[in-house]
């Protein structure tokens, strides 16, 4: 069985945000919420990186951990998914989460907090598959189409990748040895930089 | 006169006993469990079709260049 992940090629990412104009486009994202973000690091410094960041559908989520109301379950394949009918928007998630994926949607007035949102890996939620109510919730369900997250089958460079993890190891590993070493953009020389 | 009072007592004790019943929608959470409703895409995603068609649908449009 596959499990699903994304990578994001540090040494590919040209910080275009095309991810992130792709998936607010393809689920109709509301203003505010973004479910996918490119972070840069020392931006501006010769030698920049960008790594696009959402969602990462943890083996062990945090966020699945934390829940009061225990709204999130994973499909045999690893895609974390949620229930915002159980969703009370408490934030626990949000604060449990490493990659600050968990978004609010402002619910009305004086930024009153709505239910949680985050990345689906385009998997919808747990209304009928490509159902009116599941896409107005969640967003398009392009993997019961049999389709794969349109962030990264839009990403013009490949640096975001989406799929089976031993594929997308592969993937990562070919490139790796072709460049001829791993980037130094995380790992002891970035954490413990003065 | 008296069979009215009966009757009005009976159905005031209804009424007032009618807030004592029990729902059947309330959810009892435990920890760890998901209990609401299943999601068909999780059968979807076990049949060996559906990882073909994803992993087909990688070597698409996700392979380098």
């Amino acid at each position: 069985m596959a499990r699903m992940k994304f990578l994001c090629d540090a040494e590919r990412c040209i910080e275009c945000n095309g991810c992130v104009t792709a998936c607010k486009n393809e689920h109709e994202v509301p203003w505010g919420v973004n479910r996918r973000r490119v972070v840069t690091l020392d931006d501006g410094v010769p030698g920049e990186k960008s790594i696009s960041v959402a969602c990462m559908h943890c083996t062990d989520a945090p966020c699945a951990a934390v829940c009061p109301v225990d709204c999130f379950y994973t499909t045999s394949d690893g895609i974390v998914l949620h229930n915002k009918d159980l969703c009370i928007g408490c934030g626990y998630c949000f604060y449990a989460c490493p990659f600050g994926a968990p978004q609010y949607p402002q619910a009305s007035a004086f930024g009153v907090r709505g239910k949680m949102d985050k990345c689906t890996f385009c998997a919808g939620g747990p209304e009928a598959d490509g159902s009116a109510e599941e896409e107005k919730k969640y967003g398009r369900n392009r993997i019961a189409e049999g389709k794969l997250p349109l962030c990264a089958e839009m990403c013009a460079t490949k640096a975001l990748v989406a799929g089976d993890g031993d594929v997308v190891a592969d993937i990562y590993r070919k490139r790796v040895l072709k460049r001829g070493g791993r980037p130094q953009t995380w790992g002891w020389e970035t954490a413990y930089k003065a | 006169m008296r069979s009215r009072w009966l009757v009005g007592f009976v159905m005031a004790g209804v009424v007032a006993l009618a807030g004592c019943s029990k729902s059947a929608d309330v959810t009892l959470y435990e920890p760890g469990v998901y209990k609401g409703p299943v999601d068909p895409l999780v059968e979807k995603q076990r049949s060996p079709q559906q990882q073909e068609a994803l992993l087909a649908r990688f070597n698409q449009v996700q392979t380098d260049r």
